[in-house]
């Protein structure tokens, strides 16, 4: 039964729901599924897919996060295209094959709808958990809305089946803030995929007609080389991200910057430095304030791996004052708030001009980032600015003067 | 961008993501020697199987039985003739304590192994020119007195080591027990004729008609002869120590064959004759007996049941199908008769210890039993002829007195076979007396070139029994029989009454052979290899290789070896002269290898310039 597929159309669903059909738009093969909320949606609607014969693909439910990654590392090693997902705890849960994933080069693709980690029990969207997993050799970014979501995982697939970099992706999005509510998406017509992504094709395949061994023991001395070349595809993946945006951009005609958008920066003193969906929350306060004269913006990181450490260098020294937007734990961390901050620091430190860099704890736990907080976290902003200087490194929003 | 004008090294390329082609592709798993997760490794070890180590002259006998199942026939004859001078005799005459030992006794019936080595045996008498070979010639010259089975085998491998050896024979044919203690109907003259035809072939001299302490003395040998081995046999019949045992019509067990075989015999027997013995030289007298004309034969024995007689079981259930009778627990005490002899005075009578040597209890005070007869034939033993011999060389058992090399003292003189044997525990056997000659003509040959003596000793580490093999890998086969002439006919006749194995019996019955402990290239270790790490270059014995860098010691091959000949040795045990670890990495040109290397070129010296220290 082959996947069925409609001409171009513009529907109003949800993040999870866009995750799903850009799945079946994908063609996956194989579907690796356990249950967590937010995600879980995503994979009630790619169950139902597949159930009533839109979707051919083997949905697989395992028993647990990490028999999910397993098996999709499994499935992914034989070549088949297969998509996964999970959140929270469920992130952490399959930690183990992260590693192991990326090391052996399988393009496995993992949606993740943000959920804050335990405890207690919280069903809100922080982006902790992904985060913990930056450096596993996933290419990762945020998407801001349903047909971003859409966009960014049909491009995921298309940057890390590349041969030239072969790493699995995460594609994330807030959970409920993204994934929860819905926003006009355009499907498009099945030509324009087919086109933009070709079939999946591992070099090496796990295939009993051409047998190999993937992942066997090796010396000490052979991990040296092996992580570099597993480093050099990361960096050699930011090239390929480019050209696919520009691709997706010629086939589809939806323009994004691969790594950055900058809202309304244009003569900006101040800006926000951001990533994910609090950012739709950001432009609509930065217009407002804009109004009023305040010379505010947003830049907004869309792909976190590979960081691209230049261009944040380049853009964000361009301004007076920049205020990270965490919404993501970094306990004890150089600005004892969250991650975002020091790498940002860290690309600026080589800048000849460096702005004024701070912190800010906000929609943490899965609380919206509302509009008074933006204005009370430019307000913080523009008195660093006057001051020439940070009053703290990190303040945490809601509970401050 | 932190990966720009990185090199990774020839030595340390590897291959995308570490995926490797299976190990058996070209290059293959070469990068990633798995072999360092060993803890056991698999060794192919021969071991020794029950079979060879139960033979008296420890033939070879799983190797022949495993080329004959190849259909290399000559190469088989060629391998037991390493050991045995004569396969055709013992292929007819051997008690064959190998097939007791069979493992396949265990599992189902014992390799018939006798019959293979007959069929090997007549194929080597077919053949115009034997494939055994003298060696190069020494310049010395050996006397063997005898030609009896310790006698030819001695010769045999003198000859072999190139020694110019002369037998002196006492009777006017060669071949001694042979010939004088083995029937025509077990073992053909024309085949043991072959046989010492083989010895002259080899540049043998046979003296016949010469007797020792006769027509040439001691004094003679130690003269003529630069050394000399005395094989001379038991050839004194013990008697019963009965009343009236010198009457006509008493006979003796020995001299009785050995006339008979000889062609020299006046014997004509009645029609009642009773045999005195238990034994196998008794057993082959009471069929003998039927052969020459006696309608009723019975055999008389001082054992209580059949099951103590020191016999061949086989043999005395073909003696009892031609209709010898049994009488247990009777001792002669007197030949009654005028003259000639016409009853025997028979008294209870039982072993006083547990072996048959022991003393016999007679119980004369019991009524007793006359036992009609028209001939007796005594065959309870023989002792040895030694007047020749001077008193110094005698020991109390009226043999000769060797040390443990056979040697006579620190003389040129060494003694094998029967002579040395009796009394010593060592069943007296073709096969042993052969066995023996071998080891003392191998003891011969070191004092002839001057070298050390050692003692005869076949290493056994372990001698292979069922536990150390795989049973699932054997069904269940019957044993090929050898076919044997009808009871009826044959004890009327001369003729062979047990046939000989066909070509394809022959390769059969070798098919049921085990192997054990050994390798015979059956391939299953090469084929059950998860990895795979076992190579061969071409399908045959001990061509196994192992490739070690690769095998992680999962012992698939070792429990799945049918023959148990693959065992796990601990890692630990390899003294390679470097430490595990480095066993394992110096295989790759890589880091740790080369560290390795230089820390033994240059154990205690640091190096000069820390620097340059790569």
């Amino acid at each position: 039964m082959a996947t069925v597929l409609d001409k171009k159309k513009t529907v109003r669903i949800n993040g999870c729901v866009a995750s799903a059909q850009a799945a079946k738009y994908a063609d996956v093969d194989v579907i690796t599924a356990y249950p967590i909320r937010p995600y879980t949606a995503t994979m009630m609607a790619l169950a139902q897919m597949v159930a009533n014969g839109e979707l051919d693909a083997e949905y697989i439910v395992a028993d647990s996060e990490h028999s999910q990654l397993s098996i999709a590392h499994g499935a992914s090693s034989s070549g088949a295209r297969v998509f996964t997902g999970s959140s929270g705890v469920g992130v952490q849960y399959a930690y183990e094959l992260y590693s192991p994933i990326s090391g052996s080069r399988m393009p496995v693709q993992m949606m993740i709808a943000d959920r804050t980690l335990d405890p207690p029990g919280d069903f809100g969207s922080e982006h902790t958990e992904a985060l913990s997993t930056r450096d596993m050799g996933w290419i990762m970014g945020w998407s801001c809305d349903s047909q971003e979501a859409f966009d960014n995982h049909l491009m995921a697939y298309r940057i890390g089946e590349d041969p030239r970099v072969l790493l699995p992706q995460m594609v994330c999005q807030d959970g409920f803030f993204v994934s929860h509510i819905t926003s006009d998406c355009e499907l498009p017509d099945p030509g324009q995929v087919k086109e933009f992504l070709p079939p999946y094709k591992h070099p090496y395949p796990l295939d009993p007609r051409h047998p190999v061994s993937h992942g066997p023991q090796i010396m000490p001395e052979q991990g040296p080389p092996l992580q570099l070349e597993r480093a050099r595809a990361m960096e050699g993946a930011a090239p390929v991200i480019e050209q696919v945006h520009e691709e997706f951009a010629k086939i589809f005609g939806r323009r994004y910057d691969a790594w950055i958008e900058e809202f309304m920066t244009d003569g900006a003193e101040v800006v926000f430095f951001m990533q994910g969906g609090h950012a739709v929350t950001a432009r609509y306060a930065i217009r407002h304030m804009r109004e009023r004269g305040a010379k505010v913006g947003l830049v907004r990181l869309r792909t976190i791996r590979p960081y691209p450490t230049d261009r944040v260098m380049q853009v964000l020294s361009k301004f007076k004052v920049v205020g990270v937007i965490e919404t993501n734990m970094g306990l004890g961390s150089v600005s004892s708030g969250g991650s975002l901050y020091a790498e940002a620091c860290a690309a600026l430190y080589q800048a000849n001009q460096r702005p004024i860099v701070v912190s800010f704890m906000a929609g943490m736990g899965g609380e919206a980032i509302v509009l008074k907080e933006f204005y009370w976290m430019t307000q913080k902003m523009l008195e660093a600015q006057k001051r020439g200087g940070i009053e703290k490194r990190t303040h945490w929003v809601g509970f401050e003067e | 961008m932190s990966t720009k004008g990185t090199h990774i090294p020839d030595w340390l390329q590897v291959p995308f993501a570490g995926i490797t082609p299976a190990p058996t592709q070209k290059k293959g798993q070469d990068l990633f020697p798995t072999g360092n997760w060993r803890s056991i490794r698999p060794v192919y070890r021969d071991k020794m199987p029950p079979c060879n180590n139960a033979c008296g002259t420890n033939e070879k006998i799983q190797g022949y039985l495993d080329l004959v199942k190849r259909g290399k026939y000559l190469d088989a004859y060629a391998l037991i003739k390493e050991d045995m001078p004569f396969p055709s005799v013992t292929g007819r005459v051997c008690y064959h304590p190998c097939e007791q030992a069979c493992n396949r006794g265990k599992h189902d019936e014992a390799i018939s192994i006798r019959a293979v080595e007959r069929f090997l045996g007549d194929l080597g008498q077919a053949l115009a020119k034997d494939v055994v070979k003298p060696g190069k010639p020494t310049g010395k010259k050996v006397a063997v007195i005898g030609s009896g089975p310790a006698g030819h085998s001695a010769a045999y491998q003198l000859a072999r080591l190139g020694h110019t050896v002369t037998i002196l024979e006492k009777s006017p044919k060669a071949g001694g027990l042979n010939r004088g203690g083995i029937p025509d109907w077990v073992l053909p003259q024309h085949v043991l004729d072959r046989e010492i035809e083989r010895l002259i072939e080899l540049g043998i001299t046979i003296k016949t008609n010469t007797e020792v302490g006769k027509d040439v003395s001691w004094a003679d040998l130690e003269k003529q002869y630069d050394a000399c081995i005395l094989a001379v046999g038991l050839t004194e019949p013990n008697n019963v120590r009965a009343e009236g045992e010198n009457k006509a019509g008493v006979h003796y067990g020995l001299p009785f064959l050995r006339d008979i075989g000889m062609g020299t015999s006046k014997v004509k027997l009645g029609p009642r004759v009773a045999v005195i013995g238990g034994g196998n030289t008794a057993i082959d007298c009471a069929r003998e007996a039927f052969r020459q004309g006696a309608q009723e034969v019975t055999m008389i024995t001082v054992e209580g049941n059949p099951s103590e007689m020191p016999a061949v079981p086989e043999d005395l259930h073909d003696m009892l199908e031609e209709g010898v009778e049994l009488m247990h627990g009777f001792a002669v005490t007197a030949v009654r008769g005028n003259g000639k002899v016409e009853a025997l005075q028979l008294q209870p009578a039982k072993f006083t210890g547990a072996i048959n040597a022991s003393p016999i209890a007679i119980d004369r005070d019991a009524p007793g039993l006359q036992f009609p007869v028209d001939q007796v034939i005594i065959a309870v033993g023989q002792h040895a002829s030694l007047a020749w011999l001077p008193a110094e060389f005698k020991n109390d058992r009226g043999t000769i007195a060797v040390d443990r090399h056979g040697r006579l003292g620190n003389t040129k003189f060494f003694a094998a076979g029967d002579i040395v044997q009796v009394g010593s525990g060592q069943p007296l056997m073709v096969v042993n007396a052969v066995g023996d000659g071998k080891r003392v003509a191998f003891n011969v040959d070191k004092v002839l070139s001057g070298e050390p003596l050692q003692p005869w000793t076949i290493p056994i580490e372990v001698i292979t029994d069922l536990k150390r093999m795989n049973m699932t890998y054997f069904p269940h086969f019957p044993r090929v029989q050898q076919a044997l002439l009808q009871p009826a006919s044959r004890r009327r006749t001369q003729d062979e009454v047990i046939q000989a194995y066909s070509e394809e019996q022959a390769v059969e019955e070798a098919n049921r052979c085990f192997s054990c402990g050994t390798c015979n290239a059956c391939d299953n270790c090469y084929l059950v290899c998860p990895e795979p790490c076992i190579v061969r270059p071409e399908r045959s014995n001990g061509l196994y290789k192992i490739l070690v860098d690769y095998c992680k010691g999962c012992r698939v091959c070792i429990e799945e070896c049918p023959t148990g000949c693959l065992e796990g040795v601990p890692e630990l045990d390899f003294d390679t002269g470097v430490v595990r670890m480095d066993t394992a990495f110096a295989i790759t040109p890589g880091l740790h290898g080369r560290q390795a290397e230089q820390l033994r070129q240059v154990p205690n010296l640091p190096p000069k310039d820390i620097e340059n220290w790569r």
